[in-house]
């Protein structure tokens, strides 16, 4: 359990660092504090505002599915989840660019080269994690759904497999 | 203070005029990856909320191995929530409420599901929070 642990854990920091490399101001104030807007929600207080597609504006990520492969790897599905409002400023005009946006950024995220990513134990304090033993994890394509729209809202569900030993 | 904000005390007063505690989770630990992947549980702290009113406002009741759930309301002074958003620096009393856990009633912690709040002349003088126990410990 704790091996697959490993693979969401390395997943998450994974995709918060290149999303946050690729837009420094995609960010999620979580209980006060900025963070990068990459959020694992179950990670995060039940029943707070990340219930769902919220907070908008940030990628929420959800573990929803695991597959056995073969030879102790695995295969875990992260849904990805985000909205946006759009900009205060143009009064909301312009949500299908600021999703369109997202898109992009998700996208560059997630198939930057090399999509792997040295397995790693978040034990100390700070930021950074340390060689777990596990080898390396990786991931395929994204796969995205519709947007939907809801009021003035803009949503898109994508998803992504990411493999690694356990 | 408005004259329903005071009606309202003193009606939250005359029914019996209890206090419960909010439980509220420390802000966040700039920067430390263990709280963002699940690893360090934020500390939490119980701020007394007071004069409210407890009351169940729907049971549900299912035979069988089903578990039963109760859901429960709490009006809640508006000076009091006042006193908390301003004390505490939060920009308004959703954000409060939206980043609290829960409320402690009689010991046992209960989650919001929902709140809103009662106007008397552009003034706010009552707060109504849905809460919703949990399953095990409602009779």
């Amino acid at each position: 359990m704790g091996n697959v642990q490993v693979i969401k854990d390395t997943f998450y920091a994974s995709l918060r660092d290149r999303v946050a490399a690729g837009n420094v101001a995609r960010t999620a104030a979580i209980r006060g504090v900025l963070r990068p807007g990459v959020v694992v929600v179950e990670n995060e207080l039940p029943g707070a505002a990340l219930d769902g597609i919220a907070p908008v504006e940030a990628f929420s990520l959800r573990w929803t599915g695991m597959r056995g492969v073969g030879q102790g790897l695995v295969a875990l599905l992260c849904e990805i989840r985000y909205a946006t409002d759009g900009s205060v400023g143009a009064v909301g005009m312009d949500r299908g660019r600021a999703l369109a946006a997202m898109d992009a950024e998700l996208l560059a995220a997630a198939s930057a080269e090399p999509r792997a990513a040295d397995a790693l134990v978040f034990a100390s304090a700070g930021a950074g994690g340390t060689p777990s033993g596990l080898g390396r994890i990786f991931w395929g394509d994204l796969a995205f759904g519709a947007a939907v729209i809801r009021a003035e809202r803009m949503e898109r569900v994508a998803e992504i497999e990411v493999f690694g030993y356990v | 203070m408005s004259g329903p904000v005071r009606m309202a005390d003193a009606l939250l007063r005359s029914v019996g005029g209890r206090t419960v505690l909010l439980h509220i989770p420390a802000p966040a630990i700039p920067g430390d990856v263990r709280e963002q992947i699940g690893l360090a549980v934020p500390v939490f702290q119980d701020l007394e909320l007071g004069p409210v009113a407890f009351r169940r406002v729907r049971a549900k009741m299912s035979s069988g191995e089903t578990a039963r759930t109760a859901e429960y309301e709490l009006l809640v002074s508006a000076t009091a929530v006042k006193k908390l958003v301003g004390s505490l620096e939060y920009d308004s009393a959703s954000v409060l409420f939206g980043q609290a856990a829960g409320v402690v009633v009689d010991g046992q912690l209960m989650e919001i599901t929902s709140a809103t709040s009662a106007e008397a002349f552009g003034t706010v003088y009552l707060y109504r929070l849905g809460l919703q126990g949990a399953a095990a410990d409602v009779v």
